[in-house]
């Protein structure tokens, strides 16, 4: 990693722990983002996964480590602070609020003062995206499909208009089909220049749309390099794609 | 809603029609005390105006917030001593009311900046504990008369209409307050806040100041109707404005109303107002347990309270679903 120039690095996470009361989960977890790449963090579950993006985002309380983004050592900062510069979360389970209109929804996603006054163009952004969306703009989120509610998160996420976008298991409960138009949006999202941190169960997907992967194992990186090359590596391969 | 363009103001005067009722309901209650002037009719919406007030605050934190608290009493209580010393001292009954919102909303902060770092049931009980600790001490304080109570020696004639219009002028301010927020970006984050508070702070909203901001607009109000209660009655004593019944009935109305929406609460105050009034003279020593039961059954049947039942019985009429 030492090669890659300081200024193309968007984020990077040093030596990371985090602990739930007395139980701690992330036992120093390292990782570095390049702009403008897809990276996947892979990994079984209870390995770590979303306590490390949440903890990136600020939602869950950081015990020791460094996170710099943009140059800047966020660490303290809270959640708040850091969707103004321009990270945001599409969360496990989408977190959609059930009883509020898709638009309202999204127009959350740009919550911050300083997002408001381009509310208007990134919704249209959004809807541009994702037409379902916009057909539905006025019924309430929790009546919408799980594919639909998904798009609707990452929609709400776009809002903030992020310069890294994390997503945790975008493909959770989804219907094969829904999952792959799902990776697809995320793709294109990609290639519109935002820069994507992904976690995924579904290792297959996530390994072939991503460029870098690291692989966690009981709140450790275990194993990091170019996607292809975990694609290709043995144990990965046995261990979470079911090769022998 | 917040796409729209145009500025606040005229975007609510763009929608009068919406409106057209409350404007008749504000008219009518101008207006009635002349047409029937027995006092005790006018006493009885007096004490009403003031519940609904208490009660559409209590909404602002409780409903759309979704902080259950039961520790209005607090600002009730600290509202009605500001006023009363403040009366005594020579001051304006109507600025005493001002600076009786100011003590009341920096209290909010004193109780808020710690409690609020509870969730759920948790808050709910640090506020119970909150109000019995200011209920001993008032007990206990010597200037103000301690248990036996604090009188306020107003100079002037008594006027009832001024203490009735003066309750009507601050209902109509909680409810346009009530309906404002909702319709505001602070509004739209207290209802992220109250349907998933990790999602909003996630998203950008602090949750925390989101939440003092407005546990202190609710506080201002239920203070300034603890001081207007204060002037009316003239004598106010520990138990009775910081009591736990107090902050029990100021929950309780929104509640049997219907939390979370602008006309619930206002509802509930009627009901309280009025309904409780007449089982209390009709029934004075059941009169408790008649209002539980009623709690306990539109909890039971109908936990969206009076309003939510009415939408019910309005969609069933109109034939959807």
């Amino acid at each position: 990693m030492s090669n890659i120039s300081e200024s193309s690095i968007l984020l990077s996470v040093q030596n990371l722990e985090v602990s739930y009361g007395p139980v701690q989960v992330l036992w120093g977890v390292t990782l570095s983002v390049r702009k403008g790449h897809v990276v996947s963090i892979i990994g079984s579950n209870g390995a770590g996964k979303s306590t490390t993006l949440n903890a990136i985002l600020g939602v869950r309380k950081v015990g020791r480590g460094q996170i710099v983004f943009k140059q800047e050592d966020i660490v303290r900062q809270p959640p708040h602070e850091r969707v103004k510069r321009h990270m945001t979360l599409v969360p496990e389970g989408r977190q959609l609020w059930p009883k509020m209109t898709v638009e309202d929804n999204l127009l959350m996603g740009a919550f911050p003062s300083t997002l408001r006054k381009d509310a208007v163009p990134n919704l249209s952004r959004v809807y541009d995206i994702f037409p379902r969306l916009k057909e539905r703009r006025s019924q309430l989120a929790g009546t919408l499909s799980g594919g639909e509610q998904q798009m609707c998160a990452i929609g709400r996420g776009l809002m903030a208009e992020p310069e890294l976008l994390m997503l945790d298991e975008p493909s959770l409960g989804l219907a094969p089909k829904i999952v792959d138009e799902i990776f697809e949006f995320v793709r294109n999202i990609s290639r519109e220049g935002v820069t994507i941190l992904m976690v995924a169960q579904n290792v297959n997907y996530a390994l072939r749309i991503s460029q870098y992967a690291y692989l966690m194992e009981t709140g450790k990186i275990t194993l990091d390099g170019p996607s292809e090359k975990l694609l290709a590596d043995d144990y990965v391969q046995e261990a979470y794609l079911g090769s022998t | 809603m917040s796409t729209s363009p145009a500025p606040l103001p005229i975007r609510l005067l763009a929608q009068w029609r919406t409106f057209a009722p409350s404007w008749m309901i504000l008219a009518g209650l101008a207006v009635m005390p002349l047409l029937l002037s027995s006092p005790n009719f006018i006493r009885l919406l007096f004490v009403t105006l003031l519940w609904i007030t208490t009660s559409v605050a209590w909404n602002l934190l409780g409903g759309f917030a979704g902080q259950i608290s039961f520790g209005f009493a607090v600002f009730y209580g600290i509202g009605a001593y500001t006023t009363a010393l403040s009366m005594n001292a020579g001051v304006n009954p109507f600025i005493a009311f001002l600076v009786s919102a100011i003590t009341a909303a920096a209290a909010s902060l004193l109780v808020g900046l710690p409690t609020f770092r509870l969730r759920g049931p948790y808050f709910a009980i640090a506020t119970i504990g909150i109000s019995e600790a200011v209920r001993v001490v008032m007990t206990n304080l010597s200037f103000t008369g301690g248990a036996s109570g604090y009188r306020i020696v107003e100079h002037r004639a008594f006027r009832q209409l001024d203490h009735y219009y003066t309750a009507l002028v601050l209902a109509s301010i909680a409810v346009a307050f009530s309906v404002f927020i909702s319709r505001t970006r602070f509004g739209l984050g207290l209802n992220a806040i109250r349907q998933d508070e990790d999602a909003a702070a996630g998203l950008g909203v602090n949750p925390y100041a989101y939440k003092l901001g407005a546990h202190a607009l609710a506080a201002a109000l239920t203070g300034m109707v603890g001081g207007v209660f204060s002037r009316y009655a003239a004598f106010i004593h520990p138990q009775g404005v910081f009591g736990f019944q107090t902050s029990v009935h100021i929950l309780l109305m929104p509640v049997i109303g219907g939390i979370a929406t602008i006309w619930g609460p206002v509802l509930g105050g009627v009901v309280f107002g009025i309904v409780e009034e007449q089982i209390i003279a009709s029934f004075p020593e059941i009169h408790l347990f008649i209002y539980g039961s009623m709690l306990i059954l539109i909890i039971l049947v109908e936990p969206g309270g009076i309003l939510g039942a009415f939408r019910k019985l309005l969609r069933r009429i109109h034939g959807r679903r």
